[in-house]
């Protein structure tokens, strides 16, 4: 007879909730939601109701597999771990370090993530390790380390409550971090404003004061041409310009060219709405803005961040409470994975693998020799792979094969390695391409840490044991660095991990599971153990001490249509479905929600296509093609088209464009041509 | 006053354990720095014991008992006590499997929830204050036809179908429920179907809304749903002279039949 209420944080998106798991004699059974947390509130949305579903479903991988002549038998760990060290040790011997890479997993801990990226680093002896931030944040993390000297949400989520206009662009907030876009909804309620900017009409725009369409990849235009406006009105915030920051003339210069009617002819915003939404953010006493894959997922991604870090710092709203820049994280541990180092440019807490002190202190405090070279990125691994430059990967709780773009590349880059080795709970359509596929435990059966998109650090915590004979991916990721002969792993449990890991990245100085589990709300930076953890960022000084303005002249996307591929198609998420469906497919209340991929078609381009909704339709790109049903909604403008890229069977990253942000190289997701052909009835 | 209150709570706790009639006591306690719902067992630190913020402890118990224990004490509110009774008639529990230990709620604790009844029919812990009537309510009654639908469909349209209304509620228990049937509500819109959604689920309330205001804790929008649901137990009230939560009745729109004529009062 047992039953246990286990306060932990949601596995889903980046708000960071937590709740407590219902387990009666070892079976999770439902979740409540915790009433005292400062982002839940007592509130869920329909996937933290369900995230306790997939985690005890039949088809968990229970047992190590190994593949034989194609086909998969089960093995014992001993052997299993034996191979993995055997493979990744002959590669590594025969071909160099850099012949191997590990992708680290934003659904993981804090201390695996550590783990991982040390055991890339210290026993392999390369920084060829990256997650799937690079996909997603990777422009943030160069973009406002230039501008502010820091990538993260420079506010924290409850200071939503009292922002005076809250300005949201290339963020489906409502549906991708409902806890934060309901947050949003009743700052409105209290009399601030919202002004949305999106290609879509997602749900917020019932509750936006200001909605303003635009041509996807046309960010910078309006950014320029919002600051023109600005300028022009002498609505800038002068003080705060010369005192906090440096870069304005050359900036100020570019600007200039951006007029209203300019930008409308680039991004087909009314030139009225454009100043009107210029005015109404430089008004607010607290403007704070938010954003998401829209900005970032461009091969302009780094620029799409500096012009918005721009706007903040001409309007005065950074460093200040209830304003700021706000990118909104999307999975539940991507911004602790980027702080983990799991980027092959810098180590924990942000310190450059090119410098040369931090190298030192990190050789020193993990006793062996360390790479200077910066690594490759995701989408540089995977044609590395296609080249056979990369020869060896280890691939924790990611599925490329349905999140990176241009997915029939990234499939010959996987077969093409000589050895594949994929931890994850469940076999995905990754896993399924390994050589060895090692069972991992999901968040309901480990103990760690998340750190949420507001650089809010919670615990996770164990409420059963790891199913079948699944193991904590911890446990695993040293017993494989152990068998590499890897010295420093003699962890006993997570908080130890993060003792060490506190030890060497200043930003998580302060954090301990003693601190957190006392119930302290601790946001990095937690510079020693008495330091309180810090609300929001560059109070008084930037992080790198005056924040930079960057002159940016707006680029077109990559790829623009043309009479073969004339639309130009979106990617993004669902409300019900989370990311490649791994757990929402396996979750009925889910899956039943949202059971079809679709194309979201306008109803103009619907009638020249002579198509009706629910219509199947073939849509190509240069690099691939799928069957879909539409969606005919005038949700997405004319010329415009958007698929979800949760569905493996009609995946969206079939046809997107690969071509990378030469600062971050995060790909352009959010911008291709397509072609659409419908299919007989 | 409260403070005394609470260690009173924390020894009778201790002494019931102690006692050894019950498997456990299913309260509130602090635990990480947070408060949530805790089975107390022989042996706990019952000084963690805590009894704020309001969770409505009767579908837990439901969990609890699934456990196994064969009886378990519960330290609740009104709304817990009406909520157990109802389950209790639902046969979603056995009344002997539970020993419910009653608190009357404080004047702001029934203002917290606009309360109509903020204290169960056995009072062992605190003092009966009055009951509280919503401002809204009369704001709401006050408005013509066209007014009041504009009012449910404005505070619907917030609805990001999380249903969390339903899942936080201690009194529906069906299995399948009817929100989650595309026959009656088309699946993957947000906001849902207005009004189909709500108002199925306001109707599946009627004769059993004990007014504990979970649903719209559990709400990430804010919609005012008790006060929907505050009107139509009203209508029970009215119509079949029915309170959901007291005892002595059986509920009306599970109990009358087919062809049977309805009459007013009950």
């Amino acid at each position: 007879m047992s039953y246990e209420s286990v306060l932990t944080t949601c596995p889903y998106c980046g708000c960071g909730c937590q709740f407590y798991l219902q387990v009666v004699n070892g079976n999770i059974v439902g979740v409540v939601p915790d009433k005292t947390h400062p982002i839940a509130e007592g509130a869920l949305c329909i996937k933290g109701w369900n995230a306790h579903v997939f985690v005890q479903r039949e088809d968990r991988l229970h047992k190590p597999l190994i593949k034989e002549n194609g086909e998969f038998r089960e093995a014992e760990w001993d052997e299993a771990l034996d191979l993995v060290a055997e493979k990744l040790g002959e590669i590594k011997e025969k071909h160099g370090p850099d012949a191997l890479a590990t992708l680290c997993s934003a659904k993981c801990t804090n201390e695996e993530n550590y783990l991982l990226q040390k055991l890339t680093r210290a026993t392999i002896g390369t920084n060829n390790v990256d997650h799937c931030a690079r996909l997603c944040h990777a422009s943030t993390v160069t973009g406002l380390a230039h501008a502010f000297g820091s990538g993260a949400m420079t506010n924290s989520v409850p200071e939503i409550d009292d922002s005076d206009v809250i300005l949201i662009t290339g963020s489906n907030t409502i549906e991708q971090h409902p806890l934060i876009g309901s947050r949003m909804v009743k700052a409105r309620e209290r009399g601030a404003k919202i002004i949305l900017i999106d290609p879509r009409r997602v749900p917020m725009r019932l509750f936006s004061d200001l909605y303003l369409q635009f041509i996807p990849g046309t960010d910078v235009a309006w950014l320029n041409g919002m600051m023109h406006v600005i300028l022009k009105e002498k609505l800038h915030d002068k003080k705060y310009i010369k005192e906090r920051t440096e870069g304005f003339e050359a900036f100020e210069k570019v600007v200039k060219k951006y007029d209203p009617k300019t930008v409308e002819k680039i991004c087909g915003i009314p030139a009225n709405l454009l100043e009107e939404a210029a005015r109404m953010f430089a008004k607010a006493e607290r403007g704070s803005i938010f954003y998401s894959m829209g900005i970032t997922q461009h091969i302009t991604g780094t620029d799409n961040v500096k012009s918005v870090a721009n706007l903040a710092m001409l309007t005065g709203n950074v460093g200040k409470r209830a304003a700021g820049v706000n990118p909104l994280r999307g999975q539940n541990n991507v911004q602790g994975a980027c702080d983990m180092g799991a980027l092959p440019n810098v180590y924990p807490g942000y310190q450059a693998v090119a410098n040369e002190d931090a190298a030192k202190k990190f050789e020193k405090a993990w006793g062996t020799k360390l790479s200077r070279e910066p690594g490759l990125t995701i989408v540089e691994i995977s044609n590395a792979a296609r080249k056979g430059d990369v020869k060896g990967m280890y691939i924790v709780g990611e599925n490329p094969m349905i999140s990176d773009p241009d997915i029939e590349h990234v499939r010959q880059g996987l077969e093409a390695l000589d050895f594949l080795v994929v931890q994850d709970i469940f076999m995905t359509e990754t896993a399924a391409l390994a050589d060895v596929v090692l069972p991992a435990s999901s968040y309901a059966e480990k103990e760690g840490t998340f750190t949420a998109t507001d650089r809010r650090v919670q615990r996770v915590r164990k409420a059963i044991e790891p199913v079948g004979e699944s193991r904590e991916d911890w446990k695993i990721v040293i017993d494989i660095a152990k068998r590499l002969g890897g010295k420093g792993c003699d962890f006993e449990s997570p908080a130890e991990i993060m003792d060490e890991l506190a030890s060497l990245a200043p930003i998580y100085g302060g954090v301990s599971f003693d601190r957190l589990d006392a119930g302290e709300d601790l946001l990095w930076p937690v510079k020693e153990p008495g330091h309180a953890g810090t609300e929001f960022l560059h109070e008084g000084q930037f992080t790198r001490g005056k924040g930079v303005f960057s002159p940016i002249e707006f680029r077109e996307a990559d790829e623009l249509p043309d009479k073969e591929y004339p639309y130009i198609l979106t990617t993004g998420r669902l409300m019900f479905q989370y990311h490649t469906g791994t757990m929402t497919r396996r979750t009925p209340a889910l899956e039943s929600e949202s059971p079809n991929p679709f194309v979201e078609v306008n109803p103009e381009d619907a009638k020249e296509l002579g198509i009706k909704n629910g219509d199947w339709l073939e849509v190509s790109s240069r690099r691939g093609s799928i069957k879909i049903q539409s969606r005919v909604a005038n949700i997405v403008g004319k010329g415009v088209v958007f698929i979800p890229f949760h569905y493996a069977e009609a995946a969206a990253n079939v046809l997107t464009n690969p071509a990378l942000d030469p600062d971050s190289k995060i790909p352009e997701l959010k911008v291709c041509a397509v072609a659409m052909k419908p299919l007989p009835k | 006053m409260l403070v005394l209150m609470l260690e009173d709570i924390r020894k009778l706790v201790k002494r019931t354990l102690d006692g050894g009639k019950v498997d456990g006591v299913l309260a509130l306690w602090r635990e990480n720095g947070r408060v949530g719902p805790h089975l107390f067992v022989k042996g706990d630190d019952v000084s963690t014991l805590e009894i704020d913020p309001k969770y409505n402890l009767a579908a837990v118990a439901i969990l609890a008992l699934a456990s196994g224990a064969k009886k378990i004490a519960l330290i609740g509110r009104g709304c817990d006590e009406r909520a157990l009774v109802e389950l209790f008639k639902r046969y979603q529990i056995d009344e002997d499997a539970i020993e419910f230990i009653g608190m009357a709620c404080s004047a702001e604790q029934a203002q917290a929830c606009e309360c109509d009844i903020p204290y169960p029919t056995k009072i062992q812990f605190g003092e009966k204050v009055d009951g509280v009537v919503p401002n809204e309510l009369k704001n709401v009654d006050d408005m013509s036809l066209d007014e009041r639908f504009a009012y449910w469909r404005d505070v619907f349209a917030k609805c990001i179908k999380c249903y969390g209304c339903k899942n936080a509620c201690p009194v529906c228990v069906c299995q399948d429920c009817v929100l989650e049937d595309p026959m009656w509500v088309k699946k993957g819109e947000i906001p849902p179907e207005f009004p189909m959604f709500h108002l199925i689920r306001a109707y599946h309330m009627a004769d059993r809304c004990v007014q504990c205001h979970e649903c719209e804790e559990a709400c990430p929008m804010d919609i005012p749903l008790t006060l929907l649901y505050r009107q139509l137990r009203q209508d029970m009230k009215d119509l079949f002279d029915y309170l959901p939560g007291a005892s002595d009745a059986k509920p009306p729109l599970t109990t009358v039949l087919e062809d049977e004529k309805l009459e007013e009062g009950a």
